[in-house]
């Protein structure tokens, strides 16, 4: 047997190197990272995830989304209350907008600056901070009285009224001022005094919300210490509720809950930024259950959590609820109203 | 038409090509040369109104230590006792211990102001701009912490390569002589 020796051309070689060469090169490019959407690469200990908080337990959840949805039509919604035959009144922009039950548009108000907080009186009067002020509107939207301005650093988170006295909830200035239905300025509630034993309120951000409870006692938000404390119509603190936890029957993070409303049966709405969620407690402070969690507030299955600054500045929510027990949250950032109403028993 | 064919000798056209290259190559020339003495008087920052805080600053940096830092606005923040930038969001307590924190390499400081308020600084030579922080300060507060291009340490490159890799386009070049973009009070209002 005489083998004949194989050679092999030196250009197949150098051809088959240099497909190689383009072949690696074009899917090193195409593989290359040039918008960095495929992650910055960092280990789990430096992301920030409020995913794996945002779960809730189904069975807690005891309100469901009617289908009614109403878009506020402002870029920029910031506050909502009812009136006693089921109106839904938004501030936003430079104007009340008005809504009927069912959603259909009545109004539109417009108002000299811009309004952060509204409530609606028994006799139909819209009391609404505008500014560094408060202005009250006759039931038709006409201007009917102007406080006296409060000062530059005024912000006006919140109003609220009960029978001659009306509560203003100023979060530039740390203080409830207590008004009485013609404007004159009664007392300051909520200044720190040790003597009183009352710890002052810590507003670190823009969210400073109050509301009158059927006895008469003012309940506030103290954001910067998670929890709600009541006064007296003189400003004697009577106790307080509210836990700081990161658990669904606590408040998480610096500023919550951003929001209060308290039902026909006295107990309580709150409504939470961050992570966002509306829960009930009871009129003793006890929890109840959940209105909605970021999974229901979110659009499209997405969990409602903030990714980008202008939804984590937004604001959140807004709450209020209706005679029927319905609860009405205003969503800043979408600029919508949502309706929950209780589960029916065995849903 | 046919006179002007015959007269477009060869020597004609690669005279006239000639000039018509060099034309062309003096104004290249003078476009870039414009645009570097632009590019020179502009450096690379990032807008804190558009980034997201992806970590991608801290890792895309040409530098072995990223120049991204994050920087503290204090007109801005609360001074919270409850700092969701300085702390995790399940602290076992409000504290400076190790496990409540929330920065991976303790680059933020908290200092004691008076009850219930704390500063919070940043340590620059820790701090590697992952932007785990400025999330957790934006979910819960003021956002008052957020992302800079620090220029005592930044190449400032023709081609950022945390610029191109930006998935919020957050990065621009600025004027150099306005190196920073700042949070302000109430600047989103």
């Amino acid at each position: 047997m005489h083998r004949i020796p194989r050679r092999i051309d030196s250009s197949l070689i150098v051809a088959a190197l240099l497909i190689a060469a383009v072949v690696t090169g074009a899917v090193s490019i195409l593989r290359l990272d040039t918008t960095g959407r495929s992650g910055s690469g960092l280990s789990e200990e430096f992301a920030y995830n409020l995913q794996k908080l945002a779960a809730v337990d189904p069975d807690l959840i005891l309100y469901a989304e009617s289908g009614l949805r109403v878009s506020t039509g402002f870029r920029q919604s910031r506050a909502i209350a009812l009136d006693s035959s089921g109106r839904m009144y938004v501030a936003g922009d430079r104007a009340i907008g008005v809504f009927g039950a069912a959603g259909n548009p009545e109004k539109l108000v417009e108002l000299s600056g811009e309004p952060r907080s509204l409530t609606v009186s028994d006799d139909g009067k819209i009391y609404v901070g505008v500014g560094d002020h408060v202005e009250v509107l006759s039931a038709e939207g006409q201007q009917v009285a102007s406080w006296n301005p409060l000062g530059d650093e005024a912000v006006l988170t919140s109003i609220a009224k009960h029978k001659d006295d009306v509560f203003v909830a100023d979060a530039g200035h740390r203080i409830v001022l207590h008004y009485d239905a013609a404007g004159t300025l009664v007392g300051h509630i909520g200044a720190k005094n040790p003597d009183k034993n009352v710890p002052g309120f810590v507003i670190p951000s823009p969210h400073f919300d109050l509301a009158v409870s059927r006895d008469g006692l003012l309940r506030v938000v103290n954001p910067g210490r998670n929890r709600i404390e009541t006064y007296t119509r003189d400003g004697d603190l009577e106790f307080a509720w509210g836990e700081r936890s990161v658990d669904i029957k606590g408040f998480c993070g610096c500023c919550n809950p951003v929001s209060l409303a308290i039902g026909p049966d006295g107990g309580f709405v709150t409504a939470e930024k961050g992570l966002d969620r509306v829960k009930v407690y009871n009129s003793d402070g006890g929890f109840v259950g959940v209105v909605a969690g970021p999974a229901q507030l979110g659009k499209e299955g997405q969990l409602k959590v903030c990714n980008t600054p202008e939804e984590c500045q937004g604001g959140g929510l807004d709450v209020a609820v209706g005679m029927d027990g319905r609860v009405y949250v205003l969503d800043v950032t979408d600029n919508v109203i949502r309706v929950f109403a209780k589960k029916e028993a065995g849903r | 038409m046919a006179n002007d064919k015959e007269n477009l000798t060869r020597r004609k056209f690669l005279r006239e090509g000639l000039w018509g290259a060099c034309l062309a190559g003096t104004g290249t020339a003078a476009g870039l040369s414009i645009a570097r003495n632009n590019r020179d008087n502009t450096v690379w920052q990032i807008d804190p109104y558009k980034c997201i805080a992806c970590g991608n600053c801290a890792t895309f940096c040409v530098l072995e230590n990223s120049a991204v830092k994050c920087v503290q606005a204090y007109a801005i923040c609360g001074y919270c006792d409850l700092c969701t930038g300085y702390l995790v969001p399940e602290p076992k307590a409000l504290d400076t211990g190790a496990e409540n924190e929330l920065c991976p390499t303790g680059a933020i400081k908290r200092t004691y102001v008076e009850d219930p308020y704390y500063e919070y600084t940043i340590d620059e030579s820790l701090c590697n701009g992952c932007g785990k922080c400025v999330n957790g300060c934006a979910a819960f507060g003021n956002g008052s912490l957020f992302l800079q291009v620090r220029h005592d340490r930044c190449k400032n490159c023709n081609e950022c390569a945390i610029a191109a890799a930006c998935p919020s386009q957050a990065f621009k070049r600025v004027p150099a002589d306005q190196p920073y973009l700042l949070k302000k009070v109430d600047a989103k209002e």
